[in-house]
Order: C-alpha cells, then structure tokens, then sequence
C-alpha cells in the first residue's frame, strides 16, 4: 500500500508537488496521469525517497519513507522513466546485482533473476551484455530490475516512452501480471489510452496539483458523458463564447484564435446548430471533430489544454 | 554489507569487462619502466660503434684499429669495416659513434716520416663515446710517432733494402732487432722507472647511479594516480547512466553503494601494486626490503588517491568539469610529486612543495620501504590520515551526490 498525505515538494521556491494525497491499494494499478512538467516524477521521487519533500509524508505499507528509510525501500521496487542498466554487463549480471542490493543471495538470488529472465522473455540473452539489446529488450530488462526482489509496491515511472508497440503491449501485460499476483503498482504516464487500458485508480495531475481522481467511471461521470466538439480554424474567442454562453447543455472548454473546444451533451445532433452560432460570429471554421466523453475531454475540460502539451 | 560487496562485485565485473582500461592501467608501470630501460640502456657499459674504411690496407693501418679491439677498449668499442658512403649514412642514422677513413699511402708516409693524415667524422648527436675515440687515436698516433723516430735508422736501412727480391737477408734483421733491443734497454728507464713504484689504492666503490631504483617507486605512485583519476570518473557514468539514482533508492543506500566501489578499485589498484612490484624486481632487479609492506602502503596509497579524487569529481558541476578539474589537479601533483622528476633533480623549493603533495609523501614513504627503512611512526600516521580520509571523503561524497538528486 502506498500513502501519500499532503505531499509538497519545492525546488528554489518553484512548487513541483502541491498538497498531494492519495492512497493505492495491493493489487491495484493507481495511474498519476499527467502532461510532461505536471510533477508526475516529482512525485514517485518523494514516494521512492529519492527527492526529500518539503512538507508531508509518504507510507509504503505501514513504514514511513522518511522515518524508516530502509524498511520502506527494501518493500518497493523501481523502474525508473530512463533506461538504467549497465550496459557493459550481462541481462544476468544486471538482474543479480539488483537482486542483491534489496538482500537476495545465493540460490534464491540466483532462481529469481532467472525467473526474471523467463518473465521478460530474455531467458536465452541471460548471458548477452545489455549493450547488445535492442530498445525494446532493455526496456524490459530495466522493468526486471524492478521486480526482481518481488516488491510488495512497484514504482513505474513512464516506463513505455520510447518503446515500440509491442514492446509496449509487453511492458502492459507485465505490470498487469504484477497487479495480478497482488502488487500495489503506481503508474505514472502522459498516455491516456494507456491509462484506460491499465489502470483501476487514476489521479490526473496538472502543476503539481491533483485535479481530479477516482476509478475511470468516475472520471467519465465528472465529465457529465458530455462529448467533446474541437473546431479549427480562426476565431474570435470572445465572440465564440458570448454566442455559446446561453446554450443549454454547451460549455467553452477552451478557445483561442485557431481552435475552439466545446463541450456538447449529444454532440452529433447539435453540431449544426453550434456550427451556425460560432460562424455567426464571423468565424472561419475549416475542421471539426467530435470525441466521445474521455479522460482527454476530461482533462481538455479540467485544464483547457492537450494532455501531450 | 551485502550490497557493498554485491556493489564490489558488479565494478570488478565492469573492470573485467573493459579489459582494454585495465591492461593499460596495469601497463603504465611496465610500459615506462620498459622505456626507461630503453633509454638509459639494460647494460650499464655503454659501447661505441667505430666504422672505419681502410683504403690504405698497411700494417699500420691495421695496428692503428687493431689498438682498438685490445684490453678494456674492447668491451666498450666495435669497430667495423664499411666504404665511406655507408659509413656516413649510419652516422647520418645514428648507429655508429665515428667514421675513421684511412686514405691510400698513410702506411708508406708513416714509414717514411712524411705527413700523413686521417679522418674522423663524429657523430654529432653523441658526446661521449666519439671523444673516447678521437683521444684514443691521438694517443695511438703519438705512440706510431714515437717508436717512428726510435726505429728511424733500422726502418731506413729496411727501407733501403726495398729494391731487393724476397725477403731481406738474416744478417740485416739479426742487426735490427739487435739495435731494437738496445733502444728497448735504453728506453727501459723512462719507460719503467723501478724507483717508482706504482702503488694501486682502491677507492670506495662509488654507488652508480641506479635509473631503475630512481624512477620505479615514482612511476609506481605515477601509475595508481591516474588510475585513481580514472576509476572515481565512474561515479559520473553511474550517474549517466541513470543507476545512480536507482542505488539511491536501495534499502543500502548511496553511502554503501560508493563504499562498494571504493572497494572494488582498491582490489584494482591492489593488482596493479602487485604487478607493478614483480616487474620492478624482474625489469630493474630492484631487490625491496619489505615487499609485503610495500604492497600494503601502495593499496592503501591507491585507495586514498581514489577517494580524494572521487571527491573532486563530485565537487564539479558537470561531468566535463569534473574532467577538467581532475586533470588540472592530477597533472601538478604528478609533476611535483617525484613521478615524473625525481626529487633529487628538482630545485630546492619544488622538492619542499613535492614532498608537502599526496603522491610525494606516499612515493617518500615507498622509498623508505624499499630501502628497509620503513619509518613506523609516519606510516602509522599515513595510515591513520587515510582512513580519515575515507570516512571524511565518504560522507562528503555522499552528501554531494544526495544533492544532486533532493
């Protein structure tokens, strides 16, 4: 279990983490998703006891991370957003050495890096050095590194940046198997279909703050199954949204001289009438489209801006 | 504990695997000493090379290079027969100490008393040996001068008797050797005065200087210097490479985590020590009072070296100015330090600053072991002041690297 109570993390006076909390359970997938700057990483710093915060306190399982540094370490596992393995050494050796640094030996050191080795699907490289793998294999290696000490929480910070499809399918299932046998995963990541696809508990997080969380459903409630109307083109933003501030069931989300966000409840049958209104204003729209309510409309309505800005 | 050796293993592994590093680690004692050898010559009898063309083909001539194949000249000079033109081209390439030209007639102007010249071209990039040369045929041509004009009127009458077929008759020889005998008697008193007696009195030997002894404990410190250097910039490619910040968040922590590497480079540096004595005792034949102390004071040499250094690295910004910081650190301490210069050629001033560095008091200290007088007081001291330095150089190294990340 991961608790996290009123997190706050400063660098020179510039807040990274502001008033964060939540809790994620065993056997849960808990996603902090998040444009890139939003404190996603900031944050799995403090939990990981990388980064010292400035105020609040993390658990892992019932050890406080800043009290009982190595009790809670020694229960959590890393997989860091960059690769991080030595490259001039076998998958074996890497697997070994980090199985030895949370207190593997012997035998039972050596049975887990080779189940490691079977889990990742490098059980005939086991002897190659890392540095003749392909992105995709040390991508997974560097996942083995993490869980290689069977942790009871798993850290996985954007582990799929970078990493070609099937590797990324790969990469999924593997943290899905983890949450399966009962580990307590938090996934930090700026993919929204990767978090629909692989999370029970998602908190979406914008400068430092968390905005909105709860299990998917929720979030889609939050959004009133509303669906989400982009036009492109130019626009005067001020005329756009005196002309849909009186609509029923319309909603600026975010307007600007070359794209406007609505929400619209029954988008498709209104679309006419809201093409009508906006191009009355002298608008020049050129593309329109609609997206069905999701934790991207969520997060467009949220915050006003692209979850990859 | 557990991570610290796991953390010593995995460097070890890693020194394996960049084998290239190691060996040339392991080769900057062997590779300097092998040049030292080189330049100041395995044998301490330096020879020189005398090349000479013998146009004239006279006894003379043969009597004059002869006197240089006789007694201790010997084992210091070759001579060898060349034609002029060669001759010039290995001095040209320095392979010869002088070129003697003897030109056609010196026997027959020698004989008869009329000038006669010889040429001796030196080469020019050596000092010594060509002047050993050039006096010696000095000498060998006053010596011809001298028995020229004791034997004058015998050669003559030889001479005279030229015009004669086969040999001359036994009359005429018994008449000369008689009258060289009588010269040979009457010469007798200068040239062996029996009231002088020549009494020989051995000096103290005087120590030659000794290269090997000179240089080899420098280049030894030389050695775990820039291997020191090199082994703390890892803490900048752990950092690179992102397994840094993951020993951060092991149960072990940084601390254990840059004690284990500290670990492995002593047994690296220890290695190096070792080989780097076993070649000075086979290539310079340096006989070590106290080996086992002396691989002792090197490993712990070495591994207080990588300790101050890695606190250098750390000190830096960036992984470039930890670069150019270490190396306008190590380059100063190297050159006043005895390695490159040996104390005993530095001026008064830099001796006292070289003495005062790291590597100068550790070379200092080496001498003394490998000469049997291993001062216990001060290495006990050294030895006190590197622990020191490990615990104060670990905490401060891993505050540093803390910092980095919090």
């Amino acid at each position: 279990m991961i608790q996290v109570d009123e997190l706050r993390k400063e660098y020179d006076g510039v807040v990274a983490v502001d008033d964060v909390s939540f809790e994620a359970r065993p056997g849960e997938i808990f996603g902090l998703l998040g444009p890139n700057g939003a404190g996603k990483s900031t944050t799995i710093g403090c939990i990981s006891g990388l980064l010292t915060p400035t105020a609040g306190s993390v658990r892992i399982q019932q050890y406080d991370v800043a009290r009982e540094p190595v009790a809670a370490k020694s229960r959590m596992g890393i997989v860091p957003q960059e690769v991080a393995l030595y490259e001039d050494l076998p998958a074996e050796e890497n697997l070994r050495f980090w199985a030895e640094a949370y207190g593997l030996r012997g035998e039972r050191a050596a049975e887990r890096v080779r189940a490691v080795l079977d889990t990742v699907g490098l059980a005939d490289r086991g002897n190659d050095r890392v540095e003749t793998f392909s992105g995709g294999m040390k991508r997974r290696l560097n996942f083995g590194c993490g869980i290689v000490h069977e942790p009871e929480v798993l850290l996985l910070d954007e582990p799929t940046v970078g990493v070609d499809p099937q590797s990324r399918v790969r990469l999924l299932d593997l943290v899905r198997e983890q949450a399966g046998a009962g580990v307590c995963v938090l996934y930090t990541t700026h993919y929204m279909e990767e978090a629909e696809a692989l999370c029970d508990r998602l908190a979406i997080l914008d400068h430092g703050k968390i905005i909105a969380a709860g299990t998917l459903e929720e979030l889609r409630g939050k959004e009133g199954e509303r669906d989400l109307v982009r036009l492109s083109g130019s626009f005067d933003p001020e005329a756009v949204g005196r002309a849909v501030s009186d609509v029923e069931g319309v909603e600026i989300v975010a307007a600007g001289p070359e794209q406007v966000a609505l929400a619209v409840a029954a988008a498709s049958r209104r679309l006419p009438e809201i093409l009508t209104l906006v191009s009355g204003t002298g608008a020049a729209v050129r593309e329109t489209t609609v997206t069905r309510p999701s934790l991207e409309s969520l997060f467009i309505r949220l915050t006003g801006k692209e979850l990859r800005e | 504990m557990r991570f610290l050796l796991a953390t010593a293993r995995k460097d070890l592994l890693r020194l394996r695997s960049d084998w290239p590093a190691l060996l040339l680690w392991i080769g900057i004692p062997l590779l300097v000493g092998g040049l030292l050898v080189l330049v100041f010559g395995g044998d301490s009898n330096p020879r020189a090379r005398l090349l000479v063309d013998d146009r004239d083909s006279s006894l003379a001539g043969r009597l004059l290079t002869g006197g240089f194949s006789q007694g201790p000249l010997a084992e210091i000079v070759d001579v060898e027969g060349v034609a002029t033109d060669e001759g010039l081209r290995r001095i040209e390439d320095g392979d010869a100490s002088a070129l003697l030209v003897i030109p056609e007639g010196f026997g027959a102007a020698l004989l008869d008393g009329r000038p006669a010249s010889l040429e001796l071209v030196k080469n020019p990039a050596q000092t010594i040996l060509p002047a050993i040369l050039e006096a010696t045929l000095d000498i060998e041509l006053e010596a011809a001068e001298v028995l020229r004009r004791l034997f004058d009127e015998p050669i003559a009458r030889i001479a005279a008797d030229e015009d004669r077929e086969g040999f001359p008759p036994d009359s005429l020889v018994a008449s000369v050797a008689a009258e060289f005998n009588r010269a040979g008697e009457g010469a007798r008193g200068w040239l062996l005065p029996p009231a002088i007696e020549l009494a020989t009195v051995e000096p103290p030997a005087e120590q030659a200087f000794d290269f090997g002894r000179a240089f080899f404990p420098g280049m030894l410190i030389l050695a775990l210097l820039f291997m020191a250097t090199g082994l703390s910039a890892d803490v900048w490619s752990e950092r690179r490479l992102g397994t840094l910040e993951r020993a951060i968040v092991t149960p072990g922590g940084v601390g254990t985590f840059v004690a284990g590497k500290w670990l492995a480079g002593a047994a690296a540096l220890a290695l190096v020590a070792a080989i780097g004595l076993v070649a000075g005792r086979w290539a310079f034949g340096i006989e070590i009072a106290n080996p086992a102390l002396a691989f002792v004071w090197l490993a712990l040499v070495g591994v207080a070296l990588l300790a101050a250094f890695t606190l250098v690295q750390v000190l830096a910004k960036s992984e470039r100015a930890a670069s150019v910081l270490v190396n306008a650190v190590t380059l100063p301490l190297a050159m006043l330090g005895g390695s490159f210069f040996p104390f005993e050629a530095m001026p008064s001033w830099m001796v006292a600053l070289g003495k005062a560095t790291p590597n100068g008091w550790a070379l200092l200290r080496l001498r003394a072991i490998v000469d049997g007088d291993p001062e216990p007081r001060l290495l006990a001291v050294s030895a006190i002041g590197v622990i020191a330095l490990l615990v104060g150089g670990g905490w401060l190294v891993t505050r540093r690297i803390r910092s980095w990340t919090s």
